[in-house]
């Protein structure tokens, strides 16, 4: 149900991610690596349409991410001959924990993702770069990122993929076995994987979804194709709580013409 | 006659810099001999026009027009544009030019509104498909969604419509195994067009990204009777050069003429029919 074609599907988004830099006066592309599926399939893709010259990766450890990561990060980036640099964020998050103690392990999370994205957008002015995004859509729907963190980016080019489909890609990409076999984690603390914490696979998940958003069946045929109610009011309430994540913070009106309610412009104005 | 289509991504919003691609093309197309060259809807302005729509539209006074005139001697033109022929009021149009003239225009009907479009918001419909000459063809144009309404190209075809042009700016969406399935819809409907309205059909879609919405490109020449006999590429720019005959339209005809055997009289009878009961 959720196959691609993998040609056509790498085209666009080639084309794409080359479309986004140039329009926008950069040549240059920089992405956080983590040593994960998304970022791994992103860098491949940013490789290929700007090549290595112009795509460059930043490696952003924390004291308790998985030693595994920053050696697949490593692999990536030496496969598709990419530049990197390893910057470890502990100092910098410890600093504020220090004075400011957490009171549970996702505020630490948060608050890597978030230093990740600071140094990210510092390091894009350093090399003339856009931020590129490694969110897919499984993750966008479900609300399973940080606020102005991982979700920060200048733009998403697997954002309309769901996990399964990028596992898809990354094996057409050839990103090393290692990376496409292990369980997808956001490495936020040891022993964690997305979905131990999202509460279902991504197989399940992205088929529950794709029937939901993509082809809007209602709960009912939904639950004849044998998926439980429970479950699916559980995805669908977590799509709605997260909505907050997929928009700009509303503007209060005033005026005639008010910004993100009616001053409508896409972002590509002009260019 | 000679006949090329540009497969491009305009600049959203930036008339001047699509002025001077159209501009170059147009010359380059007078330089190679060819005698008509069709740009894709909106081809002057991009698609997503939003607010856009009113800071750019152009007016039936403005300057544009002139230069396309002057560049009408030469070669037979279609371009896509949003027009305002009224104080606010625009339509989403194609214009036609000829041997130094603006001589037809078709203001867009369907205009989608749904989903990503909401080009209802931005555009007046027009109400009328009226044919017109280029050489010797009589000539009709849709306009993207206008070619998903076969009773639309119908109204064409009783016109005894010897070319059928679409211009597009359709998004890519649907993907799967077998690609994107919007592709389809159009070479279905060229399809269509080419063997039960024998017409020759070109179709002229747009390449490129607005805001992440990805347009398909893969224009087409469809022969009278014959199918899709050459395609431009996917994705990618492109330029596709096809010969037209009319006498394709004839030996399409007496292969198996649906032409003569159509009961229009008969459609209208029943649509009132239907329509009153």
């Amino acid at each position: 149900m959720l196959k691609i074609r993998c040609d056509l599907v790498q085209k666009i988004l080639v084309t794409s991610i080359r479309d986004s830099i140039h329009k926008n006066g950069f040549k240059n592309a920089i992405i956080g690596v983590s040593g994960g599926l998304d970022s791994a399939v992103v860098l491949a893709l940013c490789r290929k349409a700007l090549g290595a010259r112009h795509t460059f990766a930043l490696l952003l450890p924390y004291r308790v991410s998985s030693p595994a990561s920053l050696d697949h990060g490593k692999m990536v980036c030496a496969k598709f001959k990419v530049p990197y640099e390893v910057i470890d964020i502990s100092p910098a998050v410890d600093a504020y924990f220090d004075r400011f103690p957490a009171e549970n392990r996702l505020q630490i999370g948060n608050k890597c993702a978030r230093e990740r994205m600071s140094v990210l957008y510092d390091f894009s002015v350093r090399k003339k770069a856009l931020v590129v995004g490694t969110s897919n859509k499984s993750e966008i729907l479900v609300g399973y990122s940080t606020q102005f963190g991982d979700a920060a980016a200048a733009f998403l080019p697997i954002g309309d993929l769901y996990k399964t489909q990028v596992f898809e890609l990354a094996r057409h990409l050839d990103i090393p076995e290692a990376i496409v076999a292990k369980m997808p984690s956001a490495d936020l603390w040891p022993g964690q994987t997305d979905e131990g914490e999202i509460g279902i696979t991504y197989k399940d998940l992205d088929i529950i979804l794709h029937l939901m958003i993509d082809r809007r069946w209602d709960e009912g045929e939904i639950v004849e194709r044998g998926y439980p109610l429970p479950l699916i009011r559980r995805i669908n309430k977590m799509i709605v709580n997260s909505q907050f994540k997929r928009t700009m913070p509303p503007v209060v009106k005033l005026h005639a013409r008010t910004v993100g309610i009616d001053f409508r412009y896409l972002r590509d104005w002009n260019k | 006659m000679k006949v090329r289509a540009i497969q491009f991504s305009p600049a959203l919003g930036n008339i001047e810099k699509n002025m001077e691609f159209h501009t170059a093309k147009i010359t380059q197309a007078i330089r190679d001999g060819r005698e008509l060259i069709v740009f894709p809807e909106l081809s002057i302005s991009g698609y997503h026009l939003k607010d856009i729509a009113s800071d750019i539209a152009l007016k039936k006074d403005g300057r544009q027009w002139r230069e396309f005139e002057k560049l009408s001697k030469k070669i037979d033109i279609i371009i896509g544009a949003p027009l305002e022929e009224d104080a606010g009021i625009i339509y989403n149009t194609a214009l036609y030019f000829s041997k130094g003239k603006w001589r037809h225009t078709h203001r867009k009907v369907q205009l989608p509104n749904y989903g990503m479009f909401e080009e209802r918001m931005i555009f007046k419909p027009g109400d009328e498909f009226r044919t017109f000459k280029i050489g010797t063809m009589t000539t009709g144009i849709l306009i993207c969604r206008e070619i998903l309404f076969p009773m639309l190209a119908y109204l064409y075809f009783i016109q005894k419509t010897d070319l059928l042009i679409g211009i597009s700016n359709s998004p890519q969406r649907g993907i799967g195994k077998d690609g994107i399935s919007s592709f389809q819809l159009w070479e279905n409907m060229g399809y269509v067009f080419s063997q039960f309205y024998q017409q020759n059909y070109l179709f002229v879609n747009r390449v490129g990204f607005e805001d992440g919405i990805g347009f398909g490109g893969g224009s087409f020449f469809a022969r009278a009777g014959q199918g899709i006999c050459q395609k431009a590429k996917v994705v990618d720019e492109d330029v596709l050069d096809a010969e037209i005959r009319p006498a394709d339209v004839r030996r399409a005809r007496l292969s198996s003429n649906y032409l003569r055997d159509e009961q229009p009289q008969l459609v209208l009878k029943e649509l009132q029919r239907i329509l009153h009961a």
